[in-house]
């Protein structure tokens, strides 16, 4: 599981879900700010995360995760090995 | 008669049903997934729905316990219905967010997951509302440019059916949510009812538009803005209040989840406690007998006008493709009448229209911002 890996898999999550170009999509890319995700988005982003790479990710931390970069730090961070 | 009786025999069972199925020749090739778990009275019910809607030309894969299709199977036409096992039943689980993504096997999970996958192009979910609209949020997902998914339930009043919704998807909502709930009641009145040009009302404790919670003020004043464009399809009556759900005034009433499966669950206990009340009295004396016997024949065509399972259940809006929750307490005609309108659903593009409709209205949840703004950020890698 690469950094590269896991970017791809959530911009496609949110290209599928928010009809946006996965090109368009970065590290720095702001969920709501610049992708206008709203709960439900986010919602479903986190239980892709689980399912695909076994997080577990609370609502507390949920809320930290502002940016696509974030969203990948955490997984590398809490994956299980 | 029982329910279960008047299925195949009773002469508005098939008929009616077969009614609906004379459309058009554009009826596409459609094939809806069917969980069959759930229902009280079996998934061998459900599957004998299924039979009836096979016969009418409807094709299906069911996913439930396969030994308990056997008889739907033999009676269907070859070919039209596909039987998966998968015996696992998350119809009654407290959490259905969670049971469903932890049970991927389950007969709901595998049906939406047909969905998702183009396997089949329609749900129907015969065990619990809850369980229906988290497999589809997880699986067939949210249609692009909708906030939320809306469940809509066709009030049986006589003469003129209701579109109520949302009945329960989303607790909570938005103004630009009932916005978008108005136009997906539009398309389900106008293709599976019927209704050319629905009358659309906003549920509030008055009639006057400056009635009502700061959601349904903000709601209304919306509406008033997509239709006074020109485009919306409908025509926006305003403010109705809790005995206009039946009075015939709104072909589609939009309301919150809350709101509306309150209102629902009411209705629901009055006219039980109703009509246990007045078979009671039916039965109080041999005079009272009489009456009723020679009410019969009157009240029956009334009854097959108000009987929920002639509308087929509820109807999950707002997803990639359409789903359809019969009550679980149905019988197989109410099973037949779900996978049928569920087939027709698609054949007429109710999806399709919803979406177009608020294209044209300007309603439509916006797209995320130009991809240059995003790309000339730096850190990106566009």
């Amino acid at each position: 599981m690469t950094r590269e890996e896991v970017g791809e898999l959530i911009k496609g999550h949110l290209a599928d879900e928010l009809d946006v170009e996965p090109g368009a999509i970065g590290e720095q890319t702001r969920f709501k700010e610049d992708l206008e995700a709203d709960s439900l988005d986010l919602y479903t982003l986190v239980q892709e995360l689980e399912d695909s790479y076994g997080v577990r990710m609370t609502d507390e931390q949920a809320a930290t995760i502002t940016t696509v970069g974030q969203a990948v730090d955490f997984v590398l961070a809490h994956a299980p090995v | 008669m029982t329910s279960q009786e008047a299925g195949t025999e009773g002469a508005l069972g098939v008929a009616a049903l077969r009614e609906d199925a004379d459309r058009s020749d554009t009826r596409a090739d459609v094939v809806v997934a069917v969980d069959c778990n759930g229902a009280d009275l079996g998934p061998a019910e459900v599957a004998a729905g299924a039979a009836i809607a096979a016969g009418e030309g409807v094709r299906m894969i069911l996913f439930g316990p396969a030994q308990e299709f056997g008889q739907a199977l033999r009676d269907a036409p070859d070919g039209a219905i596909e039987a998966v096992d998968a015996p696992v039943s998350i119809a009654k689980s407290p959490d259905p967010a969670s049971a469903v993504r932890a049970n991927p096997d389950s007969s709901i999970v595998q049906a939406a997951r047909a969905v998702a996958e183009d396997r089949a192009q329609a749900l129907v979910c015969a065990g619990g509302t809850g369980a229906a609209l988290a497999a589809g949020l997880f699986n067939i997902k949210r249609a692009r440019g909708i906030h939320r998914p809306a469940l809509a339930l066709v009030l049986p009043v006589p003469g003129r059916p209701v579109t109520l919704l949302d009945v329960g998807a989303n607790a909570q909502a938005r103004a630009e949510h009932l916005e978008q709930f108005a136009f997906m009641g539009v398309a389900l009145a106008q293709t599976l009812l019927g209704v050319g040009r629905p009358r659309v009302g906003l549920l509030s404790n008055g009639e006057e538009a400056e009635r009502g919670s700061p959601l349904v003020v903000e709601a209304h004043a919306r509406l008033r803005e997509r239709v006074a464009g020109g485009a919306s399809g409908f025509e926006l009556i305003g403010n109705v209040e809790g005995g206009d759900l039946v009075s015939g005034v709104a072909d589609v009433i939009v309301t919150d989840g809350l709101t509306g499966n309150v209102a629902l669950k009411t209705m629901e206990g009055v006219s039980q406690t109703l009509l246990r009340a007045i078979r009671d009295a039916a039965m109080s004396s041999t005079r009272a007998k009489l009456g009723g016997l020679l009410l019969t024949p009157a009240l029956r065509g009334l009854r097959e006008e108000i009987d929920p399972e002639g509308q087929g259940g509820a109807y999950l809006l707002g997803l990639r493709q359409l789903g359809v929750v019969p009550h679980g307490g149905f019988a197989r005609r109410g099973f037949a009448r779900a996978i049928m309108r569920a087939e027709q659903g698609v054949s007429e593009d109710l999806g399709g229209r919803t979406h177009a409709a608020l294209a044209r209205a300007g309603a439509l949840r916006r797209a995320a911002p130009a991809s240059a703004r995003i790309a000339s950020l730096p850190g990106n890698d566009a």
